[in-house]
């Protein structure tokens, strides 16, 4: 919780606002209360002895306030946690703890039985009878991740992220709204034939003058969408993925192990390479910008009845 | 089609730009260069402290002479602690210190680690005079850890401890609850009597209000059933009615007819009605009577089937 900087009368403006109200002789008389409409004008003058039985007043309660801002709770309900956030404040990637993603339940994995041997190095250990999944490692695959698709954007790439199931809709859409015009989202079934049927999916107009193909794609259930992997690596396309305990993790490029079946893990991790891709479109917006200016100047300086500041030699 | 394989995408692709099969590169292809993807770790799980292995597993245990020459095992180690057997030996000894309630409110961070620990804690009366179970949990074992007591006789200890405040606690809550009703707190429904006003509310919900019950089942179906008559009527009838309409050769319709909607209500009299008909039919043969004298035309009765099909 943050320290110092909140006073009880930062707080409690209301609190205050009612204590200055309360205290007596001076509605009447002094024009601090905000309800008195008289203006400075109208009002009669306070006597000696009224301005001084104000000031102590005062006094009083500012030293009442003075004590008590030492004790008392901070809390606010802008620097509260609530369970929203993870899906409407998305963090950085070098602003994501460890801990966040333990309080979501990322580390927790599938059953004993069900543990794929491949993900063995990714396993810290069982306990309750599941798998629970090393952070150590997730962690760090995740700014990986976060940094590729930032490198993506930042080159004008499209990026998609998938996550098919009700819950996951909402998520990956406000994921690829974050990215703007490079986002898309898949949030009900991938329909099989999106990329090596594209010709029917989207007519032949479209495919000759768009590009269809994304650049990146970012799964949120891999395990439910492995027809969509697989139609990714025969476009050669890069895919992120978020790999649970019973899942290979080498049927993505980036695997991210940690919970797929946590709805706020995935809001975690979308909102983290989303907030990354966001980053790569500014950088892209900016280079884009460059490129212009750029462009202006050289036409400027090249163009042949251009006024230059250096006259041509004679 | 070859072989496709998701974490050699960026290989296959540097392939296929050297031969120009792919004229431009694509827009992914410098961040996968700049970040390249991780091989799979070789395949043991991560290193263990001791702190969290049970004993079996912990480094003494195994860096022992083995009995028996065996490969070392790549399967992830269980995660237990000893506070999990404190724990086990406290619920056994205290069932029901379960049913105290706990909060489940979801926080951004996980809880931080528990303040019991290091010499200064020596007793229990220091975390407060209402101990939770997992605090007297911690407290046995930072005894045990820190004081170097016998885990034995740290967990005695320290449930005596926590069975002292949590008598103590329980006194002056009574007590608190007698003062406060002797000033007269108007308190609401205790959980016991909550819990009967739940059961009862359930126990109702399986009265049957029979009239709606077959009103509502009867409008469910296609074919319905509507008598004229619900019941035994209210007077002997002698079977009069019956008698007359088997004489005028009236027969019930059991199919309804959408065209003929005409029908006369044939309600049997009661007994004291106007007796019209002889009690007994004509005798002879109802069959040739019928070749001889066709039957006169049938009124038609109220139609007992009136489900329509849609």
């Amino acid at each position: 919780m943050s320290t110092g900087s909140h006073s009880l009368a930062t707080q409690f403006p209301r609190a205050v606002a009612r204590r200055v109200r309360q205290l007596p002789r001076l509605q009447a008389s002094f024009s601090g209360a905000r309800h008195v409409s008289q203006t400075a004008e109208d009002r009669p003058p306070l006597t000696e002895e009224q301005w001084q039985d104000m000031q102590s007043e005062r006094g009083t309660f500012q030293s009442f306030m003075d004590t008590f801002s030492r004790y008392g709770s901070t809390q606010t309900r802008d620097n509260t946690f609530q369970p929203h956030h993870t899906l409407h404040r998305p963090v950085a990637p070098n602003q994501l703890t460890l801990s966040a993603l333990m309080a979501a339940g990322a580390h927790l994995g599938h059953s004993k039985s069900l543990m794929n041997p491949n993900f063995t190095p990714y396993a810290y250990g069982i306990r309750a009878g599941i798998t629970v999944i090393d952070m150590d490692h997730t962690l760090p695959l995740l700014r990986r991740a976060a940094k590729v698709v930032r490198g993506v954007a930042a080159k004008a790439g499209s990026v998609v992220f998938v996550g098919t199931s009700p819950e996951l809709s909402t998520v990956v859409r406000k994921a690829a709204e974050r990215m703007g015009e490079y986002g898309y989202h898949v949030g009900s079934k991938w329909l099989p034939g999106t990329l090596t049927n594209r010709l029917a999916m989207f007519g032949a107009g479209t495919v000759e003058n768009v590009q269809v193909t994304p650049d990146l794609v970012i799964f949120l259930n891999p395990l439910a969408n492995l027809h969509a992997i697989r139609e990714c690596a025969q476009n050669h396309i890069p895919t992120v993925g978020i790999v649970d305990s019973n899942v290979d993790p080498r049927i993505v490029m980036y695997p991210i192990p940690a919970n797929d079946e946590s709805v706020k893990t995935a809001e975690l991790v979308a909102g983290v390479l989303s907030v990354a891709g966001r980053e790569g479109v500014e950088i892209s917006k900016e280079e884009a910008n460059r490129r212009k200016e750029r462009a202006k100047f050289v036409a400027r300086m090249t163009s042949p009845n251009s006024s230059r500041r250096e006259p041509a030699v004679a | 089609m070859v072989r496709r394989i998701a974490t050699q995408v960026h290989k296959q692709a540097s392939r296929l730009l050297l031969q120009k099969f792919i004229k431009r590169e694509p827009a992914w292809f410098q961040a996968v260069l700049d970040h390249p993807p991780l091989p799979l770790p070789p395949r043991e799980p991560p290193i263990r402290q001791d702190y969290d292995l049970p004993p079996q597993d912990q480094l003494a245990a195994r860096t022992a002479p083995a009995k028996r020459m065996r490969p070392a095992s790549r399967r992830p180690l269980p995660i237990h602690y000893l506070e999990d057997d404190v724990r086990t030996q406290f619920f056994k000894d205290h069932p029901f210190e379960a049913f105290r309630p706990r909060m489940l409110v979801e926080g951004g961070e996980v809880e931080a680690e528990h303040q019991i620990r290091g010499e200064s804690w020596t007793r229990l009366r220091q975390r407060g005079s209402n101990p939770s179970p997992e605090d007297a949990i911690r407290f046995a074992v930072n005894l045990h850890e820190s004081h170097n007591i016998p885990i034995t006789h740290a967990y005695s200890a320290a449930i005596a401890q926590f069975r002292a405040l949590r008598s103590e606690h329980e006194v002056s809550v009574r007590v608190a609850l007698m003062e406060a009703e002797t000033y007269g707190i108007k308190l609401g429904p205790s959980m016991t009597e909550r819990m009967f006003e739940e059961e009862d509310k359930a126990l109702k919900s399986w009265s049957k209000n029979k009239q709606a019950d077959a009103m509502a089942n009867t409008a469910r179906k296609r074919w319905r059933m509507i008598p004229e008559q619900v019941g035994e009527p209210s007077a002997w009838t002698k079977g009069e009615h019956y008698i007359r309409l088997w004489q005028e050769g009236v027969r019930p319709s059991y199919a309804p007819t959408l065209a003929t909607n005409t029908t006369k209500s044939a309600s049997p009299p009661a007994v004291g009605g106007p007796p019209s008909q002889p009690p007994f039919p004509p005798s002879g043969n109802k069959r040739h009577a019928n070749r001889r004298n066709p039957k006169p035309p049938v009124p038609k009765l109220k139609s007992i089937m009136t489900g329509i099909p849609p």
